[in-house]
């Protein structure tokens, strides 16, 4: 399961990053990082991006860079 | 003493600076100068400079921004880091401090946000928060401007003592490996920054690679931590840091799980998946129908025609109702008295043509002080149509005139509704029936014409000694009797304009009448053209603001992603486009933030598309003069703007250079905070203020060249004075026409446009600023004279509005003025090919949009089809091809992305 399966309202905590180069980097230095725990809060009008709630603060990432988030439901 | 701002954007960096450095700063970031970051002086300390770097999230070196905060580091040069961090979002803040630990710099962090942190019903303990980073920590509110002394005082006793940082401590096998590397380090890298490159190239940093070189086992060291840790090095130092954070975070931060905050509450709403949209829709067009339209549209109108035209009523009627007020009564008294006067000046020349003697009659009743005509009266003469002189000048004229059947003929267009009136002035009753029945065969051909609503006629008496007559209701238009409207002062508190005052000073002090002309119809008019636009771009930059400053802008970026994902963009290029709209220099410099190298690019080309706040009066005056005011006009402007950089963001992304990787989009959404005022107006201020000073050096300079090569030529092979009249042959009208050919095609190829071109690439205010002074002698209105010189380049009078239209366009769409081609030169990395294929897309584009729209509203005007016709039709195809072609196989995007790293 990856972070793209994740409904809007669920929580998950992140398991693996698979390698998709600086984005990784990126996502990881705003704070997803393995066991953090991650909840889905809202889907952008147009279906994509998300905005996830991650560490107490909002982050919007796209769908494509959430499939490469595996995670566990919380 | 230099004091380094560092933090999270949002952390409320810029508001701490502004609290530092008070009134003291000397912002240099804009436009022009040291682009990277923002200097100042300490308030009361004037030996500390504080330097307020990028907001940063991270020290990678994945984005411009961050290689600007790190090189600035590692350089050494300050002092003491302050790190600002957000004490409403700890955890990721702290995730800078543990970088920023590592360059040997003294570390005092600044707790910014506490007061949120209490509202939201959770406590943070600083004192532990100290014990556990080792760093002195100060509670602060940069809003409320608490905590700002005891952050100077902390930064002070620790740059004194200059002790290092402890940093971050990690796993044992991470660390030991860590010292490995360090070990193995070139012995040119200094002590202190010895963690901080063992741990760079752990991440194998680019940046640090080529630096340092492969240097002996490092590669094994960094496989080895692979290994141990079964991920990516650069991973494991990311993971490490954030558990470095968890370890302590639970002592500090004693939390609650918070209640639906203020900003979920607003996000309900504002990112609703149905309401977004429209509600994003709304707030833009919001923006710029106030800043535009309503009340930025009064307040140029009275910055123009009031402060730097003939001047204005203090009158709190006219602010409710226009329509009435002291400006209502005077314009009521003045209107059929302007009339009357150019009924009377065209009547006089009909007559001097026919060889009627009419200087006795110009000079007492028409002229004004310093025309030629009171000369030609001789020394000593005065005007006064009382006289029995001027009376009996006046009716030895008439009647000769009345004798000869004089009538004069002759067109007015309606700046505001583009109408056309054609007066027939005659004197004498006998001549009445002749000027009746011209009127009556042209509202004949009016008719035909099928123009009744744009045309009409008007009779006019030269003199109303006849009795003025009743047709249809309206009284007849009569000439010398009309009387003059009283002095202002009569209807109203009056304030003269500013060109009036400066004028009559002028004239006080016996002033040449060459340095007259140069002050009053260059600098004044030319510069006032200019200046006359502040208050509009103030209320402009002031909404602006208030976007940037809310958090509602990176919203915009998370409801348009996805709609410039498909155009190979990221939602955060709309942010380089809304800056855009204000300034393209701040615009261009915004791209930074967009990570992917092509992206960028492609943002830094086409930014400037949008219209900056100067190209605002091209947009307001063909918006008022040529449509009339239509609500439109400014829209479709912006419009342009937008779908020119998405149709070259769909054609560009095609070619190899702009192939390479899909742009990353990963965006904090801030919590919605209440703008501060004096934030708000200060930057309004700061970039107003950039506008009035360019006003006061490059466009005077302009203006002043403009003037003088408008003013003389060459004429009969002579040197000399060419005025108004001889225009034509002045040196700017043999610049122009030397290259006017180019827009011939476009509907705009006379002289005049073709030097606006030019002056506009020195500062695009200077587009108007020339006008005024080719088309008005530094007079208003002008805007006539504009519409007659297109109608005689575009080849008739129904494609003024057409030519105008391709005019504006081109205007906008060419490439930007010289302070944003800059820009873009420092952002693509100098003056190389990526600059030029920038200046070229941008004017190429313009060309051929605005070949379009003329070619395209000829054939539909005029319904002519010829050869310009099917070269429009070409370029449609060929944009339309551009479009739809199908992206090109990736066969080689190794490849294309190697051609994309040798031309950056």
């Amino acid at each position: 399961m990856t972070l793209n399966d994740v409904k809007v309202g669920e929580a998950c905590t992140v398991a693996h990053l698979n390698d998709s180069g600086e984005i990784r980097r990126r996502i990881m230095d705003m704070g997803i990082t393995k066991g953090t725990e991650v909840s889905v809060t809202k889907v952008a009008p147009l279906g994509d991006p998300i905005d996830v709630t991650v560490r107490g603060y909002h982050l919007s990432l796209r769908r494509s860079d959430a499939a490469n988030i595996e995670v566990v439901p919380a | 003493m230099t004091i380094a701002l560092v933090g999270n954007p949002n952390s409320g960096k810029t508001t701490l600076f502004n609290q530092l450095t008070g009134n003291h700063q000397y912002v240099g970031n804009w436009p022009g100068v040291t682009v990277e970051r923002k200097t100042g002086k300490l308030r009361a300390h004037s030996e500390v400079e504080v330097v307020d770097l990028p907001g940063i999230y991270s020290l990678s070196p994945y984005s411009n921004e961050e290689i600007i905060a790190r090189d600035y580091l590692i350089q050494g040069e300050p002092d003491v880091i302050v790190d600002i961090v957000d004490a409403s979002n700890l955890e990721r803040n702290l995730y800078l401090t543990t970088q920023l630990m590592e360059f040997g710099v003294p570390v005092v962090v600044a707790l910014n946000q506490m007061d949120i942190v209490r509202k939201r019903g959770y406590e943070i303990d600083s004192a532990a928060l100290s014990k556990a980073l080792a760093l002195p920590v100060v509670e602060i509110s940069a809003l409320q401007g608490e905590g700002i002394d005891e952050v100077v005082a902390a930064a002070k006793v620790a740059a004194r003592d200059g002790k290092a940082p402890q940093p971050a401590r990690f796993s044992e096998d991470l660390e030991a490996l860590i010292a490995h590397l360090e070990a193995d380090l070139p012995k040119e890298v200094a002590p202190q920054l010895k963690r901080y490159y063992a741990i760079k190239y752990l991440e194998r940093d680019e940046k640090v690679l080529a630096e340092l070189g492969e240097i002996g086992d490092l590669e094994g060291h960094v496989r080895a931590v692979e290994a141990r840790f079964d991920d990516k090095a650069d991973a494991v130092i990311s993971n490490e840091r954030y558990n470095y954070i968890g370890g302590f975070i639970k002592n500090v931060q004693k939390k609650d799980e918070p209640a639906a905050s203020m900003t979920s509450k607003i996000d309900r709403i504002l990112l609703n998946r149905v309401l977004a949209l429209p509600i994003f829709v709304v707030i833009i067009a919001a923006v710029y129908y106030i800043s535009v339209s309503t009340v930025g549209g009064y307040a140029t109108d009275w910055a123009n025609d009031g402060v730097f035209g003939d001047g204005w009523y203090l009158d709190p009627v006219a602010i409710v109702n226009p329509d009435a007020g002291a400006q209502a009564a005077y314009d009521a008294d003045a209107e059929p008295y302007d009339e009357a006067q150019e009924a009377i000046a065209n009547y006089l020349d009909a007559a001097a043509e026919a060889g009627i003697e009419t200087d006795a009659v110009a000079a007492n009743f028409l002229a004004e002080p310093g025309d030629e005509v009171l000369e030609a009266m001789g020394e000593g003469f005065e005007a006064n149509p009382e006289s029995p002189e001027a009376q009996a000048a006046l009716a030895a004229f008439e009647s000769q005139a009345a004798k000869e059947g004089i009538v004069a003929e002759y067109t007015v267009i309606n700046e505001e509704d583009l109408t056309e009136t054609d007066y027939y002035v005659y004197a004498g009753a006998e001549n009445e029936a002749k000027a009746q029945a011209a009127a009556d065969a042209r509202n004949a051909e009016i008719e035909a014409e099928g123009r009744t609503e744009a045309a009409s006629t008007v009779v006019y008496n030269f003199d109303g000694e006849v009795a003025s007559e009743e047709e249809e209701g309206e009284m007849v238009p009569q000439g010398i009797q009309v009387p003059a409207p009283r002095e202002h002062e009569a209807y109203g508190i009056w304030i003269p304009g500013i060109p009036v005052l400066i004028g009559g000073a002028l004239q006080a002090v016996g002033c040449a009448e060459w340095l007259y002309n140069l002050i009053m119809d260059g600098i004044v008019a030319g510069v006032g053209a200019v200046l006359g636009f502040v208050p509009q771009i103030m209320i402009l930059f002031f909404l602006l603001a208030i976007l940037e400053r809310c958090g509602y802008m990176a919203r915009v970026t998370f409801i348009l992603d996805r709609m410039f994902r498909r155009f190979g963009l990221s939602g955060k290029t709309f942010i380089p486009m809304i800056i855009g709209t204000g300034c393209g220099v701040p615009g261009v410099m915004a791209s930074r933030t967009i990570e992917s190298e092509s992206s960028r690019k492609l943002t830094v080309m086409t930014t400037t598309f949008m219209p900056c706040s100067a190209k605002l009066p091209i947009i307001a005056l063909i918006a008022t003069a040529v449509f009339g005011g239509v609500w439109w006009v400014a829209p479709l402007a912006y419009f342009m703007g937008i779908a020119s950089i998405v149709v070259s963001g769909i054609i560009l992304k095609k070619f190899k250079a702009f192939r390479g990787e899909t742009t990353p989009y990963i965006m904090e959404l801030p919590e919605y905070r209440l703008p501060r005022l004096s934030d708000l107006l200060r930057s309004m201020w700061e970039r107003a203020w950039a506008f009035i000073k360019k006003a006061g050096t490059v466009i005077l300079l302009a203006t002043i060249v403009v003037w003088f090569m408008s003013g003389y030529g060459v004429y009969n092979g002579q040197f000399m004075w060419v005025g108004e009249e001889l225009m034509d042959y002045s040196f700017l009208a043999y610049f122009g026409n030397a290259f006017a050919w180019v827009f011939a095609p476009l509907g705009f190829g006379n002289w005049q446009a073709a030097s606006t071109v030019v002056t506009g690439l020195i500062a695009k205010e200077n587009v108007i600023g020339t006008m005024a002074i080719v088309f008005g002698g530094g007079e208003l209105p002008w805007a006539s004279e504009f519409m007659q010189s297109l109608a005689v380049s575009s080849g008739a009078l129904a494609l003024v509005p057409v030519a105008a239209f391709a005019f504006m366009t081109f205007q906008l769409l060419c490439a930007p003025c010289f302070a944003a081609m800059g820009a873009i030169k420092r952002e693509m990395g100098g003056i190389n090919k990526w600059f030029w294929a920038a200046i070229g897309w941008e004017c190429g584009w313009a060309y051929a949009i605005a070949f379009i729209i003329f070619q395209v509203g000829k054939l539909a005007v005029l319904g002519s089809f010829d050869f310009w016709t099917v070269i429009a039709i070409a370029l449609i195809a060929l944009i339309l091809f551009g479009l739809f072609r199908p992206m090109p196989r990736e066969e080689d995007k190794a490849a294309s992305l190697e051609t994309v790293g040798e031309s950056a």
